[in-house]
């Protein structure tokens, strides 16, 4: 049994930020970037509740970061087909990490689920900390997105 | 069919009259301590590069405050234990000239009355006009200063109040602006969001550059009419740095008020008129060709127009604060109504469709 006056009283609050950490570390986004500092950007990430069938954004909507699946699902759609089923560990809208672009499909969730933003904000905020760390993660951010286009491309040469 | 109340127009119009209502709800319950609040900000937008640069090297956040707090209370004690005393003696001095000046500009002005009545045979009464506002310019301004130099209480609560302010504004503002902004639904968060940086990317760099360009302004001047030899020239160049906020209008004043000061020198030269003008000039072609395009420009996107306008529309609302306020003000709400009807013309397709 925990000793209470000995314990960390953090404890479940550190746990929680521990799982966003290795879950956003699992990601191509943080590949060469230490735990301790994407911890510390987890700090300031916000957590969002979604009961299910909510719309996480539009398409059309102006986006303000990338969005990390914590627990649930979410339901990526464009001119009401299907494109992706987004679980636990999965993260999409990066785009807004890279430009103050409109959102390309739409997002519901498909369960109440626990969604992590990582909002542009956030990020310029963190590399005026880390510049060095910041550059690593801009260049992962790059290569992410250069894979999307590549798929993408691909998608559309076999359709044709 | 969208009806009329749908159409993105009304409801961005409803929307920013609500951010606007809660803007002006939030400046009636902080009226009195408006002054510091503000003065705290621009200081946090002022301080917070030079705290992050002590964290990127590996000092710790809350001693990186308290150094850069600690080295601005020195820089404020020592410009108040060197500075002060010469700029309070300055302001005597203008107090006691204003009357001086006044006459100096009637006799300036009923010379040139004369002379236009003569060379041009109009019997104008403009000398009259101009001489009734002069004189009541004159009492404003006097009783202006009497109030600037009188308010040393102000002065006090603002000087213990703004240190405390600023501390826990570069300590604690982002958990408490992260911790506000959760407030907002689901729907609206990253448009928030959006918003905010947009907004506070603006103000943080307009705050920047229109400090440092004041700055250099008051810097420039102050030299320039020491060496012409016009009377109180620090307190001068101070005023034309401050004057310097408030864009268009605030260069326009300085020179009159160098003008005023000019005439009353005794024995009145009017080489120095002209010089104390010329340095204004020389400063602000020195700010328009260097200072701006190196710290200001792009800062905020406005008009000239809606810029003036601003000015004398917040001026007459709000006061000396107003006119200082008008173009971020403005700049901020050109961004939250683009932003507002961005979303909102997007909803509407969606709704259409």
């Amino acid at each position: 049994m925990d000793n209470i006056f000995w314990s960390n009283i953090f404890r479940s609050g550190d746990s929680e930020l521990q799982t966003i950490a290795r879950l956003w570390q699992q990601t191509p986004l943080f590949d060469d970037i230490p735990e301790r500092q994407i911890e510390l950007l987890c700090g300031k990430m916000h957590l969002r509740r979604f009961e299910e069938g909510e719309t996480v954004f539009k398409q059309g909507d102006q986006g303000a970061g990338a969005i990390l699946v914590l627990e649930g699902g979410v339901r990526i759609m464009a001119d009401k087909t299907e494109l992706a089923r987004l679980e636990s560990g999965d993260f999409f809208g990066e785009i807004a990490l890279a430009a103050p672009e409109r959102r390309t499909a739409d997002a519901i969730a498909t369960r109440a689920s626990r969604l992590v933003y990582m909002l542009r904000q956030d990020l310029e905020e963190w590399i005026e900390y880390q510049p060095r760390l910041g550059a690593r993660f801009l260049l992962n951010l790059s290569a992410a997105l250069a894979q999307r286009l590549f798929e993408a491309n691909r998608r559309l040469a076999t359709q044709q | 069919m969208m009806s009329w109340h749908q159409s993105p127009h009304v409801r961005t119009f409803k929307l920013f009259a609500i951010v606007v209502a809660v803007c002006l709800a939030s400046f009636y319950l902080f009226s009195s301590v408006l002054v510091p609040v503000i003065i705290s900000f621009t200081f946090y937008a002022l301080f917070e590069p030079a705290t992050l640069f002590l964290v990127r090297h590996n000092v710790n956040r809350s001693l990186s405050i308290l150094i850069v707090l600690v080295l601005l209370l020195i820089t404020s004690l020592l410009m108040i234990g060197l500075a002060l005393p010469a700029l309070f003696d300055q302001v005597s001095l203008m107090q006691s000239k204003l009357p001086q000046i006044a006459r100096q500009l009637e006799a300036l002005v009923s010379r040139y009355g004369e002379l236009m009545s003569t060379g041009f045979g109009a019997d104008l009464d403009i000398s009259q006009i101009i001489l009734s506002v002069v004189s009541e310019s004159a009492s404003l301004g006097q009783s202006a200063l009497i109030k600037v130099s009188n308010s040393l209480l102000n002065f006090l609560i603002i000087f213990i109040l703004v240190p405390f302010l600023t501390y826990y504004l570069l300590k604690d503002f982002k958990r408490v602006r992260n911790e506000i902004m959760n407030w907002l639904p689901n729907s609206s968060f990253e448009l928030g969001w959006l918003i905010y940086h947009n907004v506070s990317r603006q103000l943080n760099a307009y705050t920047r550059g229109v400090m440092t360009q004041s700055l250099i302004m008051a810097t420039i001047c102050a030299i320039g009419f020491t060496l012409i030899g016009l009377d109180i020239p620090v307190l001068m160049g101070f005023i034309t740095g401050i004057l310097n906020l408030v864009p268009y209008v605030g260069p326009l004043v300085s020179i009159l008020l160098s003008l005023l000061v000019g005439a009353a020198m005794t024995p009145f030269d009017p080489a120095v008129l002209y010089l104390g003008v010329a340095v204004i000039l020389f400063a602000q072609l020195f700010d328009n060709l260097v200072v701006i395009p190196a710290v200001v420009a792009n800062a905020v996107d406005l008009h000239p127009v809606q810029a003036i306008l601003g000015i004398i529309i917040f001026g007459s609302l709000f006061g000396t604060l107003g006119v200082i306020l008008a173009v971020p003000a403005i700049a901020a709400a050109k961004i939250v109504i683009r932003n507002i009807y961005a979303d909102m013309a997007n909803a509407s397709l969606e709704f259409e469709s």
